[in-house]
């Protein structure tokens, strides 16, 4: 299955640009099976993929509002074996839910 | 490219700052006088880091404020501030902060590039160390235009 995951922060110019930029590095390096698309806090909204990854502070104001998507919180976004990891228990917990 | 969104004018050396919204408004007080961005901007990243958390602290030492376009990017820039005396911006995963990084994006995706190259710089040791060592604003650049 492939999933689509939406970037976003408050502004959705700056580091989610970056945290976007580090995401297709890790995904197109490991071949993950996630899309990413990118947006502000605004674009949540219209979104209907699986996952909405973002910096950690924004993340824990985002799980405040019970959304349907799994929130990831990214703490450094130049570390790729958080993003990493991160990812990968996204998938985990996908694959083993159906 | 970086080096078309800054230059010697946008970079602060060695501020003095003693709390981060000392550190923020000084280090975008040159993008201010450089006509990028207007004093509104400035009091939105504040109030967006207030409301949100330090989530403008992207690595360590190392922020990137910003606001929205519409909250007063008058032109695309960024700008480049070493801190004297690192301060603590209550991130606990990448606190001190040495290094901001002041984005400036009058929409949304002329600066794509630029951010790329400039994630780029923050995963090598010898940016750091020129940012550490620095002197005048024009090493910086220069380094920044022979990339």
């Amino acid at each position: 299955m492939q999933y689509k995951g939406l970037v976003a922060c408050r502004a959705g110019v700056g580091s989610s640009l970056m945290l976007k930029i580090k995401l297709n590095q890790v995904i197109k390096e490991h071949d993950l099976p996630i899309k990413i698309e990118h947006g502000s806090l605004d674009s949540i909204m219209g979104f209907n993929g699986q996952v909405i990854i973002t910096l950690s502070d924004v993340a824990k104001e985002l799980k405040a509002k019970k959304l349907k998507q799994k929130i990831v919180g990214i703490d450094n976004i130049m570390n790729k074996i958080e993003i990493f990891d991160k990812l990968k228990k996204f998938l985990v917990e996908e694959s083993t839910k159906e | 490219m970086l080096k078309d969104l800054t230059n010697e004018e946008l970079v602060r050396l060695n501020i003095d700052a003693k709390n981060w919204q000392e550190a923020i408004r000084k280090s975008a007080d040159a993008l201010l006088q450089n006509g990028k961005i207007t004093h509104a901007y400035i009091d939105a990243i504040i109030k967006a880091v207030q409301e949100t958390g330090p989530y403008i602290v992207i690595t360590k030492y190392v922020a990137l404020p910003h606001a929205r376009p519409e909250a007063g990017a008058i032109e695309s820039a960024i700008g480049i501030a070493t801190l004297k005396d690192p301060v603590a911006f209550g991130n606990k995963e990448n606190d001190p902060v040495k290094y901001l990084f002041c984005l400036s994006a009058a929409d949304n995706n002329s600066h794509l590039n630029a951010l790329a190259e400039l994630m780029d710089l923050l995963e090598r040791k010898d940016f750091y160390e020129l940012l550490d060592c620095a002197e005048k604003p024009s090493e910086i650049i220069d380094f920044i235009k022979n990339l």
